[in-house]
């Protein structure tokens, strides 16, 4: 658990487990002995390492890197955070291209200039050539360019660009110059305070988006920024607004599915979950052209939008064939047209692969928030339990842990399902289908116990949530990378 | 108002001008809606004439103004619906110092010099990679046939 950082950044280790942090009172010495059954333990693959940050906090983290860049470089302040903001501010990428030749990337940047500005003398009445009206040469300001244009224009120019959420890559206004405009100069022209403060936000906004090791936090107006030495796909616990959020995509957690597949299987979802069970109950493919088909009146006799082929809805062959005998396509027949139906039994097979995971997830996932709702309860019968001087409030607590642990194991389950959705057939699936199988048993069981606490005894309930766990962590540690 | 200003001054500078390969048509009392002809003096759109129009926000210049065609045309960076891709009026690439003449020079030079690598229109790229004396005749087809009349010089 190296950190880097200063010592009074918040840190937060990611599993939630009743073993405190070590903190430094345990000092190393002490911690040595009773390590030992730690150490033989395998890594949890859930572990990650990482720190919230509040705003400032944040700020001042990227003000160092900054100074330090500057330092190392021998630059200015807007240079180093325009390199390190173009290298996802890792120095050791951002020192493989300026021990080449700095100064073309400062250019290729916009921070410096190609050629030596010629400055124009003052002395006579000159215009902006924005808004074509004549100037004092003096009221005309310009970047390192020497393209120069009066105050109103500068103005308008940035604050309909920050409008737009343009921050960082405010440049110059004339055509073909990408001389970029540095924080200071940007400021001097915007007069409102509103104008200011959303410019400096979208500044830091842009830092953090280009930042290797920096994420915002996703929760609604939540404002921390997470910080992770060695950025991964794994779980932030956000401690302010508790939300839960992958640091790689900052998406919601999803092991032991990663980003990709889960990207994947949310758009699937978001696509056709809603449409797929009318489509597979009311639809056909055209025998020809594959076209599909609602069928929206009573005859069976359709014609393809498509490709205008004529086919019976009831055997799928050609009309032509009903003409006057239209019952013979009653008659069963040996051999079907084979290829077509191929195609639709493939397309059918598809779909009812697809309902069956989606059917699981969905399923898991209300759950979940039913399960809230246990919890709800729970606390609602140990404050009962507690006025009618049935034990404390802390006899109890085993239950609000075993709802805890109950919704982070169905969490995960419900996660396992895009997993096995995108798996290709074969032993590893059956093992982890087997593995799915006997966690979604005990979570089951766990679910079960918890709504009838009072029926079971506190040691078979702990048990239970052991067994649960185990699982997870057995389906976690074959299947999810660390 | 900032647009209505330079817009009149840009209008009389291309009036004065003498820009052989467009035309600014009558104007109503909108400023901000240009009407123009684009007259192609090079193979083989020179077989007639475009009607484009530029429609200028009221932030101009400090947003771009759009362009649409009003006459069709078989090119492979405009589409169907006259719309054109062209880079110095999209919004991320847009200056405010970029005057309304100079994005009609880049128009100009876009319908004369098909850009097949970012087309609109795929099967119109494909067809000028591939073959571009098929493309050419095509083209020239398809102005005589919708294109406008060339104005008298």
């Amino acid at each position: 658990m190296a950190q880097s950082l200063e010592e009074d950044y918040i840190y937060s280790d990611d599993d939630d487990d009743d073993d405190a942090d070590p903190n430094d009172y345990y000092g190393d010495e002490c911690m040595e002995e009773d390590q030992e059954p730690v150490d033989e333990r395998e890594p949890d693959p859930e572990h990650f390492d990482f720190k919230c940050l509040t705003v400032s906090e944040a700020k001042n983290f990227l003000d160092k890197q900054v100074q330090e860049t500057c330092g190392k470089l021998k630059v200015d302040k807007r240079s180093a955070q325009v390199l390190l903001m173009a290298h996802g501010w890792i120095f050791s990428e951002l020192e493989k291209r300026t021990e080449q030749d700095i100064s073309n990337l400062l250019i290729e940047k916009g921070v410096r200039a190609r050629n030596i500005p010629q400055v124009r003398k003052g002395g006579y009445v000159s215009s902006c050539s924005v808004c074509l009206q004549r100037k004092q040469p003096s009221d005309l300001k310009g970047l390192l360019c020497s393209h120069s244009f009066c105050k109103e224009c500068w103005s308008k120019h940035f604050e309909t660009l920050i409008n737009n959420g343009i921050a960082t890559d405010l440049q110059c206004m004339a055509s073909d110059c990408h001389i970029g405009a540095p924080e200071e100069f940007v400021l001097s022209f915007l007069e409102e305070d509103s104008h200011r403060q959303k410019y400096q936000k979208f500044v830091f906004r842009d830092y953090i988006k280009s930042h290797y090791n920096l994420r915002f936090c996703p929760g609604a107006d939540c404002s921390i920024v997470a910080y992770s030495e060695k950025p991964q796909s794994k779980r932030v616990d956000c401690i302010q607004c508790k939300t839960s959020f992958c640091f790689n995509c900052c998406g919601a957690y999803h092991a032991p599915t990663d980003c990709e597949t889960v990207k994947k299987w949310l758009m699937k979802c978001a696509d056709d979950s809603e449409t797929a069970n009318y489509i597979s109950a009311n639809t056909k493919d055209c025998p020809k052209c594959h076209a599909c088909i609602e069928k929206n009146g009573g005859c069976n006799h359709m014609q393809c939008s498509r490709c205008k082929y004529d086919f019976c809805w009831v055997c799928m062959g050609d009309w032509k064939s009903h003409g006057t005998e239209y019952y013979e396509c009653s008659r069963y027949k040996e051999n079907p047209n084979i290829v077509n139906e191929n195609a639709q039994v493939k397309a059918r097979e598809a779909l009812k692969k697809y309902l069956f995971y989606h059917g699981r997830w969905e399923n898991h996932a209300k759950s979940l928030q039913l399960e809230a709702v246990t919890l709800a309860n729970i606390n609602k019968r140990i404050q009962e339990k507690v006025m009618k001087n049935e034990g404390t409030w802390i006899d109890w607590q085993y239950l609000l842990n075993a709802a805890s642990l109950l919704a982070k194991c169905r969490y995960s389950l419900q996660y396992t399902y895009p997993y096995a959705y995108y798996l290709e057939s074969g032993a590893r699936k059956r093992l982890f289908e087997y593995q799915q199988a006997q966690l979604e048993a005990e979570i089951e069981n766990l679910s079960w116990k918890i709504e009838r606490a009072e029926k079971y005894q506190r040691g078979d309930l702990e048990n239970q949530m052991a067994v649960a766990e185990k699982r997870r962590q057995t389906l976690f540690k074959d299947f999810f990378p660390t | 108002m900032a647009a209505t200003r330079r817009l009149t001054k840009e209008m009389t500078e291309i009036r004065k001008s003498a820009m052989t390969c467009f035309q600014i048509e009558e104007i109503d009392s909108n400023i901000l809606l240009w009407k123009g002809l684009i007259i192609p003096d090079s193979e083989p759109y020179n077989k007639g004439a475009f009607k484009i129009e530029m429609t200028f926000p009221a932030e101009y210049p400090f947003k771009p103004p759009k362009i649409t065609f009003k006459t069709k045309i078989y090119h492979p960076n405009i589409d169907e619906k006259g719309q054109v891709c062209l880079p110095i009026i999209q919004p991320e690439n847009w200056k405010p110092a970029t005057k309304a003449d100079q994005v009609i020079q880049a128009l100009v030079a876009l319908v004369q010099n098909p850009e097949p690598e970012h087309p609109l229109r795929g099967d119109l790229a494909e067809e000028y990679i591939k073959d571009v004396k098929r493309f050419n005749k095509n083209a020239e087809e398809y102005t005589k046939k919708y294109g406008e009349k060339r104005p008298a010089l």
